[in-house]
């Protein structure tokens, strides 16, 4: 498992220009998808770029889905550089949107940064566990995360939401309206008339120059790129690496958790009855195809929410917009495979692939 | 007819030629040494020999057949078998199902056991190799694990045989064990490759003698009788002073305070055996105490137990700090460095790069860092320092530390660990110079000295017995987790070696 992550996320050694080629490719092959199914792909295309860019409210809807995917993507790659594959991002992203629509309903000074706070702490917290586990029981972080995904869901979705935390009156027993809505002042301010665009984009884009200015820096992050990539070396260096692993895990929390509060404080203003978003799964492609740099996952992130916001307008022309996933994991794809297959190929051709950098011996440690 | 021979071999990595036309000849019967320093090209020249590279120009054949180029599969057929330093065996194996591994004989669509069996253990005997084909590998001291590996590509067929470092992890009983293979190897016609260090050992075991620098075969053919060690090092070297000559180093005699302390220390192995059974010692401020003995008899956790990397019982004493080693952060902070045995995974973060390396540790104060960032101009400074004065060869030191040669790498370790911060109290040196060249030895035995001349007390684990003596006051011999014995640095191989196999009482 560390040798298949540590070949996923390689960014040093991956040009840029792979992963937009990958992207165009991608693009392209979906195209050809549309075409084929005999749908008018060209002015598909056109809608998807209009939906996208065109104007002042299209761009506002891309800026939205792009900030909730850069606090995920961020999340994913936060996790990936203490040297753990997070994919709990969908669970921190709850408990942080149900945090900030609970804090939202109390109506005091500040209420839109309490309600930020809180859901940074609580997706935290939710991050921290598998962890803690990890450095305490060893549990892999992959199955932990992705059955705290489900704890996540059920807990909140299926039992708080519409229980105990529903708003009353909407339903006898089971609540399908959701939360009370929170207060005028913890609603993210809108930037602009004529456009959704509130200040979720900034705040994601400041978090994505924090989490770069703390990783390349500090010596705190140089600490956690290190536990990172030699866990054993860094603590026979001195480093915490148990506690640096926590820490990370709690920031990568923390940054879905606040994806989540972008959602609930931006556009929802309450936490609904029905929430699938699917941007804590999609955190994991766009850190995947962004490098698991903060520059990279940031363009990524860009890129996947003008597609996501470009292909609601597709269902204008009668194409589904599941097509923003069908680009996306093509993407992802791409810029897997290679760095999956080419060694594994090279190795079939009996040439090693990169034969200064990596010494093609394999060793079995007596 | 050669058995190998390499014609003009030419191999670049981008910039950097490794190998500038190098020709190579051996013949049936023939033990050909190797020697060059760390980077000279020898890994490079065995990986194009048995085809795990393309050579950007020249020919490899074997048995007078041309080898088409970077097909491993076609030199284990046409006869070329290498033993590489780091064993590629299957632990939970017996010794015959790794030596037919991959290449198992079959009946009816099943390993025909019996008959790998059988054959395993034939060559085994032809040869004298002292070895249980039924053992476990896991279970082996690692000269049999060498010995496994030698069976498995002998068991192949292969005609022309390639051992890289193969001393290195050996007592002296067991290298001469291995030298009398050797011989035996050559007399039944097998031409071996012997790459190595160790010169005086090279003397002792080649027919002729190849000098390999800087991608050039200089010498291939130096008649043993005219060679020494001290105009064999010259050839390496080209023209630097000939360092394998003795000169006693600036020994200062060991001051009064005692530095560390150790008494009754039991801890276990990884396996959960007793590793260490009651092991007590000091280590006096200016002292240099060699821990000796043959591997797995403690000398790694006795190691790790002092650096804080594993759970010890009985007394550890740093300056009186009895709790120095609970974690690796408190025993660096108390003042101790730490040449860890296992470089690549205790003391390097492969992907970082070489500055980043070089800073681990030490990264949290200047000129590493200034208040909670780095200071990247401080750090860059310190980096080049510390790369040009242990001769670090690395084109930047932003690349990749695990592109480093192996040598390289223990060269940056040993740089960071005894210049790249405060003075250290306490060193704890495993193996410092495994793979290293005379002249990069040198440099991280005079660092070892500076640090003395400092006051530190050092522990210094070798399987060099050579190196013990230079560098020592006293040597500790460990045998099944006890001290054995203590010797002076002038003991002789020969008693060393007895008490390294717990033959001996302890003397004085």
């Amino acid at each position: 498992m560390p040798e298949l992550r540590t070949r996923l996320f390689a960014p040093a050694r991956d040009p840029l220009w792979g992963a937009i080629a990958a992207l165009l490719v991608s693009l392209l092959v979906s195209f050809l998808a549309i075409a084929v199914s005999g749908r008018d792909a060209v002015s598909g295309f056109a809608d998807l770029v209009s939906g996208a860019f065109g104007g002042i409210g299209p761009l506002g809807e891309t800026a939205i889905k792009s900030a909730v995917l850069i606090l995920t993507g961020l999340s994913v790659a936060v996790a990936f550089t203490v040297g753990l594959f997070n994919i709990g991002a969908e669970g921190q992203l709850i408990w942080g949107g149900l945090a900030a629509a609970v804090v939202g309903q109390i109506d005091v000074p500040g209420a839109m940064v309490w309600s930020l706070a809180a859901a940074a702490l609580a997706g935290a917290l939710w991050g921290l566990l598998p962890g803690w586990l990890k450095v305490r029981r060893g549990v892999h972080e992959v199955i932990s995360t992705i059955l705290l995904n489900w704890i996540a869901i059920h807990l909140v979705q299926g039992w708080l939401v519409p229980g105990p935390l529903g708003a009353p009156g909407s339903g006898a027993t089971v609540s399908v309206a959701g939360t009370e809505p929170i207060v005028a002042a913890a609603r993210l301010p809108r930037l602009f008339f004529g456009s959704r665009l509130d200040l979720g984009f900034p705040l994601a884009l400041l978090a994505a120059a924090a989490v770069w200015w703390l990783l390349t820096r500090t010596w705190r992050g140089f600490e956690w790129r290190a536990v990172g990539t030699g866990r054993d070396a860094a603590r026979a260096s001195g480093v915490p690496a148990d506690r640096r692993i926590c820490e990370g895990m709690a920031l990568s929390g923390a940054l879905a958790g606040l994806g989540g509060a972008l959602l609930i404080l931006g556009t929802e203003h309450k936490y609904p009855g029905v929430f699938r978003t699917g941007y804590g799964f999609d955190g994991i492609a766009v850190a995947l195809v962004g490098g698991g740099t903060a520059l990279g996952t940031t363009a990524a992130a860009i890129v996947f929410g003008a597609l996501r916001a470009g292909a609601t307008r597709l269902q204008l022309v009668g194409i589904h917009p599941s097509f923003a996933e069908l680009t996306q994991g093509l993407a992802v794809l791409l810029v897997a495979a290679p760095r999956l297959f080419l060694p594994l190929l090279a190795r079939l051709r009996g040439r090693p692939a990169a034969a200064a950098s990596d010494p093609p011996i394999p060793t079995v440690q007596p | 007819m050669n058995a190998l021979e390499l014609h003009g071999i030419v191999k670049r990595f981008g910039p950097v030629t490794a190998l500038d036309g190098v020709s190579l000849a051996m013949a049936p019967g023939e033990v050909l040494a190797l020697v060059g320093e760390n980077g000279a090209g020898k890994s490079t020249l065995v990986s194009v020999a048995c085809g795990l590279y393309r050579a950007d120009a020249g020919t490899v054949s074997a048995f007078g057949r041309q080898l088409p180029p970077a097909d491993p599969r076609a030199a284990i057929d046409a006869g070329i078998g290498v033993v590489y330093q780091h064993f590629m065996l299957v632990g939970p194996l017996t010794v015959w199902e790794n030596a037919v591994l991959g290449r198992e004989p079959r009946r009816l669509g099943f390993i025909d056991r019996r008959r790998s069996r059988r054959e395993a253990a034939d060559v085994a005997a032809r040869l004298g190799l002292a070895i249980d084909v039924d053992a476990r590998v896991e279970t082996l001291s690692v000269a049999a694990q060498q010995r496994v590996e030698i069976l498995k590509q002998l068991w192949r067929g292969a005609r022309a045989l390639i051992l890289d470092e193969p001393t290195a992890l050996l007592s002296p009983q067991e290298s001469a064990e291995l030298m009398r293979t050797v011989r035996a190897l050559a007399a039944e016609g097998r031409a071996v490759l012997f790459i190595s260090h160790k010169l005086r050992e090279v003397l002792a075991v080649a027919d002729r003698i190849a000098v390999i620098r800087r991608g050039n075969i200089l010498r291939a053919a130096a008649p043993r009788s005219r060679t020494d060690t001290a105009a064999l090092a010259d050839l390496m070297m080209g023209g630097a002073p000939a360092v394998v000559a003795r000169s006693s180093p600036s020994r200062m005699l060991p001051q009064p305070g005692i530095v560390l302390r150790a008494r009754e220390l039991t801890c276990s192995s990884d396996r959960g055996l007793p590793a260490l059974r009651g092991v007590s010692f000091d280590v006096r401020s200016g002292e240099v105490v060699g821990v000796a003995g043959v591997d797995g008899n403690g000398q790694t956790e006795l190691a790790e137990a002092i650096a804080g990397l594993r759970s010890a019982g009985g007394l550890l004493s740093l300056d009186g700090d009895t709790s120095f080693h609970r974690s690796p952060a408190a025993a660096r902070r108390a003042g101790m460095a730490h040449l860890p045995e296992d470089r690549r995974r205790l003391a390097l973060c492969g992907s970082l790069s070489v500055e980043e390396n070089l800073a681990l540790g030490h990264h949290s104060s200047p000129p590493y860092a200034r208040g909670f960032l780095i200071d990247r101009p401080g750090r860059r400074a310190m980096a080049q320092r510390l790369i040009a004065e242990f001769d670090v060869r690395t084109p930047d030191p932003s690349a990749r530390a695990a592109d480093l040669s192996g040598g390289n790498q223990q060269k940056l370790v040993a740089a960071r660990e005894l210049s790249g911060g405060p003075p250290p109290r306490l060193i704890v040196a495993v193996h410092p110079t495994r793979g290293l060249d005379p002249r990069a030895s040198r440099r991280v035995h005079e660092a070892l000295f500076a640090a003395q001349r400092g006051g530190a007390a050092i522990l210094v684990v070798s399987l060099d017995l050579d190196e013990l003596r230079e560098l020592c006051h006293r040597i500790l011999v460990l045998f099944d987790g006890r001290i054995a014995g203590e010797a002076a640095p002038d003991a002789s191989d020969e008693q060393l070696g007895r008490m390294m196999l717990g033959q001996v009482p302890a003397v004085a």
